[in-house]
């Protein structure tokens, strides 16, 4: 019994050990990935203290349900990442003081410090030799509009 | 003809153009465009030869009655076609005067049919018709073409409906709706602001003739416990039988004034007598066969039809008689010295119409039998000389391309002959010169007034009364006379407006024209047989003055007299406006006063402008203001309250996720906390 105790509070120390990491990492970093990561590492700080006190209870749901997190985690991170993924593509920046769209209308943006602007060059789109007649515009399909 | 063919005649003449109102009302727009006027001159021809055959059928049937025995006062027939309100014991605890009414607030959809009647719709449909002809030439590039239609057809439904129903609550139904059809076709072009609000003074100044109707309305239903005209099986009806030929069961003393009182308010409202005139001359921004039709010939004539058919009424007060007697001639002459000097030729006419309606109320207020019919036959001259008179205006108009300013044309007499033509025998008709039919009308009137100043009670006043006529033909030749030459004759004047239109009008205008030129001058013809017809009516058979009076009567000296004073008033119209203006700046000086008050309408738009609308505008004012400030404060107020502390809590929305994120931690911690303590 002693020492079921104490693997409980071992399982315990690490899961918030774990947790505290994730939770200083998220609101330390700015950097959406890094962000994304150090959520997952909260969740994962959470799913070993349910294991610990499965364990403890010798009750089998908490284990299960942390199977199940870490399935419903895999999907959440595939489409996190995914947005992550659009936002770069939007922006070209991956830094979270990047969106502060949703603050109060007559609140002036925070800034702690300037964000670098981001050059993209100009796409080079292939180039391809023609082939055949060029079609010849339709001059009234140019000019007129049917909805405006 | 059988009574049940009078009948079916009696339900077609309104049934008639009110199809053909709702047929242009859906049709117009998209089919009939152009082509609007069809259903509506189609309804109204049919409608005119109805009228034509209910009165040769009413004739015949008076002259068949008039044989037997004399039971009955006068003759009348009714038809039922519903029952609209039927609530029993309405009346709680009826008063004696009640009688053997049924205390029940009984209304049944009753038309009926007498010589009143007859002669009222024939002579409706008969002027509509020809205004509704004279209109597919007038109007006939306006874009509201069938709405213009669609409202003739609904107005000369309703005025035959007003005039043929045989209750006061439908009388004062369909008094209503002629006044919405006034309404909507003064306002007819809408777009203009004068128009517009002059349908609004119409409908305003009208409120307050209707509200004492209306409480006239009541009144005869407290005292008489039913307000049909006729008896039905379980009621007398108020101008029935019955109480015709008891007529001491006419309630007299206060309540009867009263009643009577609260009617000629109604009358002076609709019929536009001093001091409810100011709509009229107003009214004019509607289209011309409007003003023709509904201003001068028809609409405005329903209050002296309707102080007729309840001269019952009127008969138990001699003071209430002689208040319409008086507002008659005040009205007549005040009417006449505002109408020296307008420019306006519409203006002209109807201050001349409000004057010659001022002379039927004068004529009906003698209240003699005499008075009554020459002040019914008068209304059917007039409808024919004013309506020529307005279409003639409206032809000018037409021409000069909407400038009706008589200081502007001038000279059109060789441009527009057929237009000269009618008109001159309108003004004639009008000015009351022999043998034209103004001249037999107003005369009978005269004579009534005279005969008046003799006998009865308000001699004196009477007498009075007399002279201000008499001055008033004066005044009505004059005005005409200035208005005809001042258009017609002097050096040629057109204004630029006109530009390639300064000819005669097209036939179906003239046509109109040439028909009541000839109505205007022959009707007084029928002076002898209308006055025997139109005493059949059982409202003036009344044995209260329809014994031992004539119903006609010829005054060589008041003939005289009013014939000199017609031409005295024509000769010096022509000396003033187209021989001297010496002599009429001259005049002009030396009647300063009369010819500010005259041009200035007596003031009366700014003194009703103080009393009434001054005030009314305040108090809207304030209203607006206790509103906005008051009423809108307080919601304004309890806004505010979640405004402010949502304003507090606002700067902790920046948008950084970061931030949120903390609080949420922060929150965390606060929760741990409380829950570890």
């Amino acid at each position: 019994m002693e020492s079921e105790l104490s693997l409980l509070y071992n399982y315990l120390t690490v899961g918030t050990l774990v947790f505290g990491v994730g939770m200083v990492g998220f609101l330390a970093r700015r950097n959406l990935i890094v962000m994304f990561l150090s959520a997952e590492m909260m969740l994962q700080g959470v799913s070993i203290d349910l294991v610990g006190w499965s364990r403890y209870h010798d009750n089998w749901d908490g284990q299960i349900l942390v199977l199940f997190m870490i399935a419903v985690a895999a999907c959440e991170a595939a489409i996190a990442l995914a947005l992550v993924l659009m936002l770069y593509h939007h922006a070209g920046n991956l830094d979270v003081a990047f969106w502060q769209g949703t603050r109060e209308e007559n609140l002036p943006a925070y800034v702690d410090q300037e964000i670098p602007e981001v050059s993209q060059p100009a796409p080079a789109w292939p180039e391809l030799t023609p082939a055949g007649i060029e079609p010849a515009a339709n001059i009234e399909e140019l000019t007129h509009r049917e909805h405006v | 003809m059988s009574e049940s063919f009078l009948h079916l005649l009696l339900v077609l003449i309104p049934a008639l153009p009110l199809a053909a109102a709702v047929v242009t009302a859906a049709l117009g727009p998209r089919l009939l465009r152009q082509q609007s006027h069809v259903p509506t001159v189609a309804a109204l021809v049919l409608a005119t030869i109805g009228s034509a055959v209910l009165l040769v059928g009413v004739w015949q049937q008076v002259r068949e009655s008039g044989g037997g025995p004399r039971e009955t006062i006068g003759w009348s027939t009714t038809v039922e076609l519903w029952s609209w309100a039927e609530i029993g014991g309405a009346y709680g605890s009826p008063p004696p005067s009640f009688r053997d009414a049924p205390a029940g607030f009984d209304v049944g959809i009753v038309l009926r049919v007498d010589p009143l009647t007859a002669g009222m719709l024939a002579m409706v449909t008969f002027v509509a018709t020809l205004i509704a002809v004279y209109s597919t030439g007038y109007m006939h590039d306006d874009p509201s073409y069938w709405r213009f239609f669609s409202y003739i057809s609904l107005f000369a439904f309703s005025m035959a409906m007003l005039v043929s129903v045989s209750n006061f609550v439908l009388l004062y139904v369909f008094w209503e709706a002629v006044g919405a059809c006034s309404y909507l076709l003064i306002g007819f072009w809408y777009t203009k602001r004068e128009a517009a609000a002059a349908g609004k003074k119409a409908f305003l100044v009208n409120r307050v003739g209707d509200f004492g109707f209306a409480l006239a309305v009541m009144l005869i239903w407290t005292t008489y416990g039913t307000l049909n005209f006729h008896d039905t099986s379980q009621s007398a009806g108020v101008l029935g039988q019955t109480m015709l030929q008891e007529p001491q069961r006419y309630v007299a003393g206060g309540v009867g004034l009263a009643i009577c009182l609260l009617l000629m308010l109604g009358a002076c409202g609709k019929s536009a007598q001093f001091p409810l005139h100011v709509w009229l001359p107003d009214a004019m921004e509607g289209p011309t066969p409007v003003s023709a039709l509904i201003h001068a010939a028809t609409m405005v004539t329903a209050g002296v039809y309707m102080v007729t058919r309840c001269m019952p009424l009127f008969l138990v007060s001699p003071a209430a008689q002689t208040t319409v007697a008086v507002i008659g001639a005040t009205t007549a002459l005040m009417a006449g010295l505002i109408a020296m000097s307008q420019n306006d030729l519409k203006r002209v006419l109807a201050y001349s119409t409000i004057s010659q309606l001022g002379y039927m109320f004068l004529s009906l207020g003698t209240g003699t039998l005499l008075g009554v019919v020459a002040g019914m036959f008068h209304l059917l001259t007039h409808a024919f000389f004013k309506a020529l008179l307005f279409l003639g205006a409206g032809s000018v108009m037409h021409a000069m391309g909407g400038v009706i300013d008589i200081e502007r044309i001038g000279g059109l007499r060789r441009r527009m002959p057929i237009t000269h033509g009618t008109f001159l025998v309108g003004c004639l008709a009008l000015a009351g010169i022999a043998p034209l039919s103004g001249f037999w009308s107003k005369d009978s009137i005269l004579g009534a007034v005279h005969e008046r100043g003799h006998h009865g009670d308000h001699v004196a006043i009477f007498w009075w009364l007399y002279i201000a006529a008499m001055v008033t033909v004066v005044l009505t030749a004059l005005y005409t006379f200035r208005a005809f030459f001042k258009t017609f004759y002097g050096p040629e004047q057109i204004p630029s407006a006109a530009g390639s239109h300064g000819h005669e009008s097209p036939r179906s205008m003239s046509v109109p024209l040439l028909v009541l030129a000839v109505c205007a001058a022959g009707a007084g013809a029928f002076l002898v047989p209308f006055s025997e017809f139109i005493v059949n009516t059982p409202s003036l058979a009344d044995p209260r003055i329809a014994l031992d009076q004539p119903a006609h009567q010829m005054h060589l000296n008041v003939a005289l007299t009013s014939t000199a004073c017609a031409v005295g008033g024509i000769v010096l119209a022509g000396v003033l406006y187209l021989r001297s203006a010496a002599a009429l700046s001259w005049i002009v000086r030396r009647l300063r006063g009369l010819y500010v008050l005259s041009r200035q309408k007596f003031f009366l738009d700014e003194i009703y402008a103080v009393l009434v609308v001054w005030p009314c505008l305040g108090l809207a004012t304030a209203a607006y203001w206790f509103d906005r400030r008051i009423i809108d404060g307080l919601v304004q107020a309890a806004v505010a309250v979640p405004l402010r502390v949502g304003q507090l809590l606002r700067g902790m929305q920046t948008g950084l996720v970061q931030v949120y994120a903390l609080l949420m931690v922060l929150g965390l911690v606060a929760v741990a906390g409380v829950l570890l303590r």
